[in-house]
């Protein structure tokens, strides 16, 4: 297992062009690129063309923001979408240059998708380089424990 | 997947795949993937798979690759929710 990168896959019973535009346009992005609907994104900045720009800043419950810039580095309509990610000042990690490669391929009446976000170098010195994003990420994992009733009660 | 698994309680494939109306292909290999990440563990009773969310990588220290993993299966499932809205626009 590749140490650096991450990947999720689904298939959606969609045409390729609604899954890309789940990507593309602002309305649709800002509705589903949280982790979980308590974590509300709100889009800075989103300039969906090669070498465009987008900053999106995550609304933790409880008034921490973690903020994510990048750019998009190759948008190939409908199936593969290109794009840096790296998370701002005042996170330790600022900086760190990790990778996001959106693949998007008909399968019959269905469209799978392949998330695979990369380069995500290991912080170097570990704990307390962690402490933005981690602490985003550790209410997550929290909210998850306790929220998750309510969500599965939404999904049947 | 995660929110429901997030119960706590063992459920099996089945039961989930009833949960998202989903065809069980698609169960079975999101939970393969969540299984590889180590987020899930499964327990086989006879011809009956169950699964189970593992929270200590979710708390663990530096799991800081398993915390992206998180991020965007969470992404993923609120993507599986907004697609049938973005399918019914036209403009979409």
């Amino acid at each position: 297992m590749d140490e650096t990168a991450v990947e999720v896959r689904r298939r959606f019973r969609a045409a390729p062009e609604k899954v890309f535009a789940a990507f593309s346009e602002a309305r649709w992005v800002a509705r589903w690129l949280s982790p979980s609907p308590e974590i509300r994104l709100s889009l800075l900045q989103f300039q969906f063309r090669e070498g465009g720009a987008y900053r999106f800043a995550y609304h933790v419950p409880g008034g921490q923001v973690m903020t994510v810039r990048g750019a998009y580095r190759l948008i190939d309509r409908p199936s593969k979408i290109v794009f840096s990610w790296v998370i701002e000042p005042p996170d330790e990690h600022a900086g760190l240059d990790s990778e996001v490669i959106v693949t998007i391929t008909p399968d019959g009446e269905f469209t799978k998708l392949l998330i695979r976000h990369e380069k995500l170098t290991r912080p170097a010195a570990g704990a307390r380089h962690a402490e933005g994003w981690r602490g985003a990420l550790d209410q997550l994992a929290a909210l998850l424990e306790q929220s998750g009733a309510c969500h599965a009660d939404r999904a049947s | 997947m995660i929110h429901v698994l997030a119960r706590g309680e063992a459920r099996s494939a089945g039961e989930l795949g009833r949960q998202f109306r989903s065809a069980q292909p698609t169960i079975s290999n999101h939970l393969k993937v969540l299984e590889q990440a180590g987020l899930v563990e499964r327990t086989i009773e006879g011809r009956i798979h169950r699964f189970r969310l593992r929270q200590k990588p979710l708390k663990e220290a530096g799991s800081w690759i398993i915390r992206h993993q998180v991020f965007w299966i969470g992404a993923v499932d609120q993507l599986d929710r907004l697609l049938p809205e973005i399918a019914g626009n036209d403009r979409g």
